[in-house]
């Protein structure tokens, strides 16, 4: 469904990804593991036009979105889901929540959507007219992934959905992908960290120094006894 | 108490205008974090194409209004398209399109002073007549003033907060990138941005130009008002504009009647400059001021 | 790409090839000294051949005015070019060096030679007093602070005591220098010539050595990153505020000649006309360079002269000029006039322009421990 081939992207002067060519399928739920400075963010940042590749190409179905503006690729459905969160601070969660709707085919669906998301994070819609500059850090992961559902995503990007958090919060960040991922959507999610990503995951890379060195399902990579030891805790 | 009268009067008038303007400086900052230093002559171009319409076709004055506010917001289209948006890229972008609005000023204000001349002109009134109240006279004409401007503040606000592209323009202007997550479409928010704010000083200068004068540098007092305004209600805040724009036009006022015009400039700035220093971010500021 | 400039730079140089880093430390090795020297020699000579020629006299008011705009541009260029100052208060800091100095003269009797000297001291002093409050703070506002400064020293000297303001109209009858007592009233504007060259050439030299030393380099260090610069130990605020009080200090003191050239000292300083043009010059020659400034106030002088007729339409072509260079050639019509001035002079010192950006960051740390040892910089 979304492919990548190639993809290389650096800021200024200096290259951080080097040729990476990964995919995701239809409902797979694929992991990209690296350590930090490694290329998870510019890759999902390459991939969502934040940043411009300088070589390669990221297709979602056979359609080219490579030079495409941002606006054009989450159009598409490729919705990133930014580490930090990036949340709209002087807006309430409920506003935040319908900007994640704003393309017109979310937005006739908003309502429900809306209805949606707050079954799936009951804290978001408790806190509902709260402004999201006050929101804790595990509240603000859960606005960040509730804003991501509210559009038509086909594939969902998630960029270090673990960063920062206590351990409790992770846990409920993770179970609520899980649901996410039951509800039969494709995810492309990067993290440094391999703790909570069996079960989750169906297939996975390995990123480092900006090029992929490892891959496949999920299972075998788990098992390494090498990895494990370099990627967990 | 006459003197009080006069004084919340003006500065009521006063605050409307510049709360027009101010709110064009405060959404252009906001979305595209720039200084329109055209937004002088924006307010010009409006004044001097409903003067146009008025004195040389036989267009009632309502429509000659409306047609100069549309006019100011085409060049304000012109500008976004011709000038700003090749600068998005640029990593000089701030001072380049600091000389590039500055350059757009001096063309519309020389543009105006060659098609017409250098003395004073005045538009006429939408509604004639007046009252008294005591020794102070108050023109049916300023009321219809500040009524369009509080409509208008009113419109907008309700725009930016109850409708799609309001909330589009909001998000832009906090966060940038997020914005760009959403699919909201960038280019279309700084046009439309641009446009509306274009039209708002469009709509002062025809406004303004209405009660008092239009000649070829009256662009700059409003436009130098609006930026302090901007500044002090916090720069990218709506409200805080707001409440600025009257606070700032009742100080005015009250400046020009109790201490005489010669005040009025000097007053401001120095309220300004204290404001500045003891509270940089304005009443409501999105923040970003960084002190060394 | 700049760890290869710098890489490149430390490499021990081939005989005969200077290294880049050197630059900053000895600058005159690379500008053409035959070339400047020649030059020189002709502005020396220039008065007194013009002075022949009917007519001659008004193409040396031209030059004058070349020359104190110039001292004004380049200074302007210092702060906001060079730096990313974006200060708007140059033309009320010429303004208050020609009025302090005018007031002393024509209010007060105090020997023009004397008071002349007020000027870029009354000039550093607003200067000092502006920059404390506003130079901490971003772009945007000095913007406003600066404008508002400019209108306040104009309403205040407009409508102040009659000493200052003349009544609204300015002061009318500044003393001249007497220069016309030495050969003469057909020979005043000769001397007037010579001390407006000097100044130029000072307030030139200055700036120049000012730009290529580690001063010059933190300053566009600066501009081109701030967070940068401070993070190799470069005080922000103390390095503008420096670089104000020194531009005041000769933009102060062109308004000073101002008073004494003219015999007067108008409330039309003011004007946002004269701001216009000077911004032309900056923005016309080549924001943020050396040479851009004297070329675009070159061009602007002596062009605008040949175009007299047209003078109607001056203000908006040279408007619609800035807005399209700003987009389109932001590094104004210096660079193409260096190459033909080389091609036919070899005056200028070739690269000038690039090479302060791509040292910028690169000899940036000479900047941090040198301006510990030297403190004025």
């Amino acid at each position: 469904m979304l492919t990548v081939n190639g993809l290389t992207a650096g800021y200024g002067g200096s290259q951080v990804l080097h040729g990476v060519s990964l995919h995701v399928a239809a409902g797979e739920t694929v992991v990209v593991l690296g350590p930090n400075g490694h290329g998870k963010t510019t890759l999902l940042r390459a991939i969502s036009g934040l940043l411009r590749p300088t070589a390669g190409t990221v297709e979602l179905d056979g359609v080219n979105l490579t030079h495409l503006p941002t606006e054009a690729i989450v159009a598409a459905g490729v919705v990133h889901i930014p580490q930090g969160d990036l949340p709209f601070p002087e807006m309430t969660v409920l506003e935040n929540l319908l900007v994640g709707a704003y393309r017109p085919e979310a937005w006739a669906e908003r309502h429900e959507r809306l209805e949606r998301v707050f079954a799936l994070f009951p804290r978001l819609a408790e806190r509902r007219k709260q402004l999201a500059r006050s929101l804790s850090g595990g509240e603000r992961r859960m606005l960040a992934l509730g804003r991501g559902l509210m559009s038509k995503a086909r594939v969902l990007m998630i960029d270090e959905p673990s960063l920062g958090l206590a351990p409790l919060v992770i846990e409920q960040v993770y179970n609520t992908i899980h649901e996410i991922k039951r509800s039969g959507l494709s995810i492309l999610l990067v993290d440094e960290n391999a703790d909570h990503v069996a079960g989750l995951a169906d297939r996975m890379y390995l990123l480092e120094a900006g090029t992929l060195v490892r891959e496949g399902p999920a299972e075998e990579l788990l098992r390494d006894q090498a990895l494990l030891a370099a990627y967990l805790g | 108490m006459e003197k009080l009268l006069q004084a919340v009067y003006s500065g009521i008038l006063y605050g409307s205008v510049y709360g027009l303007m101010a709110l064009g400086l405060t959404l252009i900052w906001g979305s595209l974090r720039m200084l329109n230093l055209a937004h002088g002559a924006l307010y010009l171009a409006g004044g001097y194409i409903a003067f146009f319409l008025i004195s040389q076709t036989g267009l009632p004055v309502y429509a000659a209004f409306l047609l100069a506010v549309l006019g100011a917001a085409i060049i304000g289209l012109v500008l976004q398209l011709t000038l700003i948006n090749p600068l998005l890229d640029n990593p000089n972008r701030d001072s380049a399109s600091l000389i590039a609005t500055l350059g757009t000023s001096i063309v519309i204000e020389s543009a105006v002073l060659l098609l017409f001349g250098p003395q004073v002109k005045q538009i006429p009134a939408v509604l004639e007549g007046s009252f008294k109240v005591g020794t102070v006279l108050i023109n049916y004409h300023g009321l219809l003033v500040i009524g369009v401007a509080v409509v208008c503040l009113f419109l907008m606000t309700l725009f930016l907060r109850a409708s799609r592209y309001g909330m589009a323009i909001r998000a832009v202007s906090q966060n940038m990138d997020a914005a760009k997550l959403m699919g909201i479409p960038i280019l279309t928010v700084f046009l439309i941005v641009m446009c509306v704010s274009a039209a708002l000083a469009g709509l002062a200068g025809v406004l303004l130009s209405s009660i008092f004068y239009i000649f070829p540098t009256a662009g700059l007092a409003p436009m130098l008002r609006a930026l302090v305004v901007t500044i002090f209600g916090g720069l990218g805040s709506v409200p805080g504009t707001i409440w600025a724009a009257y606070i700032i036009g009742l100080l005015e006022a009250f400046l020009q009647v109790y201490l005489g015009a010669s005040w009025a400039l000097p007053g401001l700035f120095l309220f300004m400059i204290v404001m500045l220093v003891l509270r940089p971010n304005g009443l409501f500021g999105l923040g970003e001021v960084r002190r060394l | 790409m700049i760890r290869d400039e710098a890489e490149a730079a430390l490499e021990p140089a081939a005989p005969g090839e200077h290294s880049r880093l050197l630059f900053a430390a000895r600058p005159w090795a690379e500008v053409n000294w035959l070339g400047l020297f020649s030059l020189l020699v002709v502005l020396l000579v220039l008065p007194w051949g013009l002075s022949l020629i009917d007519g001659g006299n008004y193409v040396m008011h031209l030059i004058i005015t070349f020359f104190i705009y110039g001292i004004v541009a380049q200074c302007w260029n210092l702060i906001m070019g060079v730096s990313g100052i974006y200060s708007f208060g140059q033309l009320a800091l010429y303004a208050v060096g020609a009025f302090t100095t005018a007031t002393l003269s024509q209010s007060f009797g105090v020997n023009p030679w004397l008071s002349i000297w007020a000027a870029p001291i009354a000039a550093v002093i607003a200067a000092v007093l502006i920059g404390l409050p506003t130079l901490r703070l971003r772009g945007i506002y000095v913007v406003l602070l600066t404008l508002a400064f400019h209108e306040l020293a104009r309403n205040f000297i407009t409508t102040g005591p009659k000493i200052i303001s003349g009544g609204g109209y300015g002061l009318l009858f500044v003393p001249k220098l007497g220069f016309d007592t030495l050969l003469g009233p057909e020979y005043e504007i000769v001397f007037y010539y010579y001390l407006a060259l000097a100044f130029f050439l000072i307030a030139s030299f200055a700036i120049w050595r000012l730009l290529h030393s580690p001063v010059g380099i933190a300053l566009t260090a600066l501009r081109d990153s701030e967070e940068y610069a401070v993070s190799r130990g470069v005080d922000p605020f103390r390095f503008k505020l420096l670089l104000f009080v020194f531009s005041a200090f000769f933009t102060g003191l062109a308004g000073g000649f101002t008073a004494h050239y003219l015999g007067a000292a108008s409330t039309s300083l003011f004007d946002f006309g004269i701001m216009a043009n000077l911004l032309a010059m900056i923005v016309l020659g080549g924001w943020g360079t050396f040479w851009g400034p004297i070329a675009g106030t070159a061009i602007l002088t002596f062009l605008t002269e040949f175009l007299r007729a047209f003078d109607a339409y001056r203000n908006l072509s040279l408007g619609l000029a800035m807005a399209l260079i700003a987009v389109l050639a932001p590094q104004g019509l210096a660079p193409l006039l260096a190459r033909g001035f080389h091609a036919l002079f070899g005056v200028f010192a070739e690269a000038d322009e690039g090479e302060e950006s791509a040292e910028a960051e690169a000899a940036a740390e000479e900047a941090a421990p040198t301006e510990a040892k030297t403190p004025s910089g």
